[in-house]
């Protein structure tokens, strides 16, 4: 393989590493779409990702499988958006309250689960055939064959695919299907659509349940991606909070939360591999070695910190925020 | 049958505080089922939290004085939370903005530590710490006003920014970064002159740290701010309708700009507090107060004297949890963190029946409509 070839592969990486590294991102931020589009505000995304990490991981590597690992943190995930919502929907208590105390919980709960695990077994991922087979890249016929890209981008694990398609039904869902326009017009103005017959409660629980499941799923990627080691920082390790900012960016648009990912996944991949890019193209990227990783780090909030100011200052033509996000509905008071 | 939920006009507060009181016992009866299946001793567990091992220690005055550099930075944070929260402006970016604070104060001791005396030295760290916080804060406060800026998302996101600029001069040798230790070859941080740290007041053995007498110096100011002036009425008006408010000639705009202004000023002083106290900077010197803080600040409904209680609780749990976590190898300090979250959800379940009451409609009551 020659010099060139090389550099090539480094960008072949790169790219790969973007899509493999990142798509955890897209599962929290389509979740929270969802969530948000009822018109609740979620600020507990890191530590439902973390509980359905846990659990997913667990009881997928005692099940032997990547099946009922993927079901397993879907469930915890929306179990966690179960409380969410007893809490915010019937018992109207207060969205950021709520979600921050998840978060707080959710960590303890990771913590406490892996801790107590580890101390009897810790499952090593390697140990669990059909789960490593299950995670292994499939590569798309045609697609993968293409020079650079192929492998870059058509490539992946299972959970790649997942995401995406995940991404784009509940863009379709969100935009062309009736129950998708009953939830809109809930997170928009939750009043007007209980006049005209919506049930507000059951559209919000169920929304807010399955979109906190996909966050769990999300969370399992990412301890997969981590080949499961536990140790004292934690598999998410801020990824939720990304998701947060992430769900702004894409103007919750779960089809532009794809091409979001990949925009934050560059950077976040920068970080990692800007070294290695910077070494095989020292001309052009060799300033990339001098850049600060923190900056990398920032750059995801910066970006939304930005974005959310350019569209409030275009008011509200074109913006996805859900009119009604972050307060409560009490139909007594209509 | 059916049932409709209603909202109460008032609350007895015995029938308040028997339930608060209930949702924390609930919480700590789960915990402790926890603790059994874990084979440890619920009671001895609990005991050692809730004394935070001071009970039978020779050195308990450490412990306390430990205790108290847990419990200023929470209170402080949260107090100034509350004036925001109060106007229903929602800044979750304490954590931001008491890392700029304690940024600005480690400048500070850094710069003129070694040239002035000590005491001059504390007062610029406490006056640019309030400076850099408040107008961090108040960045988001303008763009709220000017714009219509969701502030939450806003503050959130500005959280992760300073985040990420502490991580940076944490982690970056440089000749120009003076707040690294020059003569280690890793980055760490290095720590302030002798003189610039906070007085103990000794009292025996135990030294009380002026921060505290300080903090409840601004407790009692703030608490006399809301209640008796004419700035404190008008956060309360602005807070109920900011319609009300201008239909009644009030400046929302002045107001809400000056509230979040000395609401994150305050969480500067905390930070600087923080810093002078403990003589160093470092990547995580907010200890999760400006998370916490919100979290006391609602759970108190704003009220200063309460938010007081619930801090001395809650730092209370988390100071005395990583004491009993030292004598109990099984459980570890993410036991007090999901501790938190259980008996603040149950908190939040409870606090629905003192604000609402459930009706049950018997068969001859309304049927369709009015």
């Amino acid at each position: 393989m020659g010099p060139e070839m090389d550099k090539l592969g480094v960008v072949t990486t790169f790219l790969h590493n973007i899509v493999v590294y990142n798509i955890p991102l897209l599962y929290g931020t389509v979740g929270e779409i969802m969530v948000e589009k009822s018109g609740s505000l979620n600020l507990g995304v890191e530590g439902i990702m973390a509980v359905g990490a846990i659990f997913g991981y667990i009881v997928g590597c005692y099940a032997n499988s990547l099946g009922v690992g993927i079901l397993t943190a879907f469930a915890a995930g929306a179990l966690c958006g179960l409380l969410f919502a007893v809490l915010t929907v019937s018992l109207q208590a207060n969205q950021n309250i709520t979600g921050l105390t998840l978060t707080t919980f959710g960590l303890g709960v990771y913590f406490f689960v892996g801790n107590g695990v580890k101390a009897v077994r810790w499952p090593a991922m390697n140990d669990y055939p059909a789960i490593k087979e299950g995670f292994a890249d499939i590569a798309i016929p045609g697609l993968s064959q293409l020079p650079v890209v192929g492998r870059g981008l058509f490539d992946h694990n299972l959970l790649v695919y997942l995401g995406v398609a995940v991404a784009l039904a509940m863009w379709w869902y969100l935009r062309y299907t009736r129950p998708g326009l009953r939830l809109r017009a809930v997170g928009e103005n939750p009043a007007s659509a209980d006049s005209v017959g919506v049930n507000v409660k059951r559209m919000k629980y169920l929304h807010i349940c399955l979109g906190c499941g996909i966050m769990g799923v999300g969370g399992y990627y990412m301890g997969l991606n981590m080949s499961g080691s536990f140790n004292s920082s934690c598999w998410i390790n801020g990824y939720g909070w990304i998701a947060v900012a992430l769900v702004i960016f894409a103007n919750w648009n779960p089809a532009l939360a794809i091409l979001g990912t990949f925009i934050f996944g560059f950077f976040n991949t920068l970080r990692v591999s800007g070294s290695s890019l910077a070494a095989a193209f020292p001309g052009p990227l060799g300033w990339l070695a001098a850049v600060p990783s923190q900056l990398y780090q920032a750059l995801p909030f910066l970006i939304t910190a930005v974005v959310l100011v350019l569209t409030s200052v275009r008011k509200r033509e074109g913006s996805g925020l859900p009119a009604s996000l972050g307060l409560n509905y009490f139909r007594e008071e209509r | 049958m059916r049932f409709h939920v209603v909202k109460r006009d008032s609350c007895p507060l015995w029938k308040r505080l028997a339930l608060y009181v209930g949702a924390v016992a609930a919480a700590l009866v789960l915990g402790g089922l926890l603790l059994l299946a874990l084979g440890v001793n619920p009671v001895a567990y609990y005991s050692r939290m809730f004394t935070m091992g001071m009970v039978g220690n020779k050195i308990a005055y450490k412990s306390f004085e430990n205790y108290l550099k847990v419990f200023v930075p929470l209170v402080l944070t949260a107090v100034a939370l509350s004036l925001a929260f109060k106007m229903r402006f929602w800044n979750i970016g304490g954590e931001g903005q008491f890392i700029l604070g304690a940024v600005a104060a480690s400048a500070v001791a850094f710069q003129a530590g070694p040239v002035l005396p000590g005491a001059v030295t504390l007062l610029l760290m406490c006056l640019c710490a309030m400076l850099a916080a408040g107008l961090y804060g108040t960045l988001a406060a303008a763009l709220k006003v000017k714009f219509g800026t969701n502030e939450t998302l806003m503050t959130l996101m500005l959280n992760y920014i300073a985040l990420y600029f502490l991580t940076f001069l944490g982690e970056t040798k440089a000749t120009w970064n003076f707040f690294l230790d020059p003569t280690s070859a890793r980055p760490i941080f290095v720590s302030f002159a002798k003189t610039v740290s906070f007085p103990r007041i000794p009292m025996g053995k135990f030294g009380l740290n002026v921060c505290v007498l300080f903090t409840f110096a601004v407790g009692a100011l703030v608490f006399v701010y809301l209640r008796s002036t004419k700035q404190g009425y008008e956060i309360a008006v602005v807070g109920d309708s900011a319609g009300t408010a201008r239909y009644a000639g009030m400046k929302v705009n002045t107001i809400v700009l000056r509230t979040v202004f000395l609401s994150a000023c305050l969480i500067g002083l905390a930070a600087a507090f923080k810093v002078g106290t403990a003589g160093i900077l470092s990547t995580n010197i907010t200890d999760d107060v400006g998370w916490t803080g919100i979290i006391v600040a609602w759970l108190a409904q704003m009220n200063t004297a309460v938010i007081f209680l619930v801090s001395a609780l809650i730092a209370m749990l988390q100071y005395g949890s990583d004491v009993a976590a030292a004598t109990v190898s099984q459980v570890d300090s993410s036991f007090a963190n999901m501790l938190q979250g259980a008996i603040l959800f149950l908190v939040l379940a409870a606090d629905f029946s003192t604000r609402f009451r459930v009706v049950l409609e018997g068969k001859g009551g309304r049927k369709h409509g009015a």
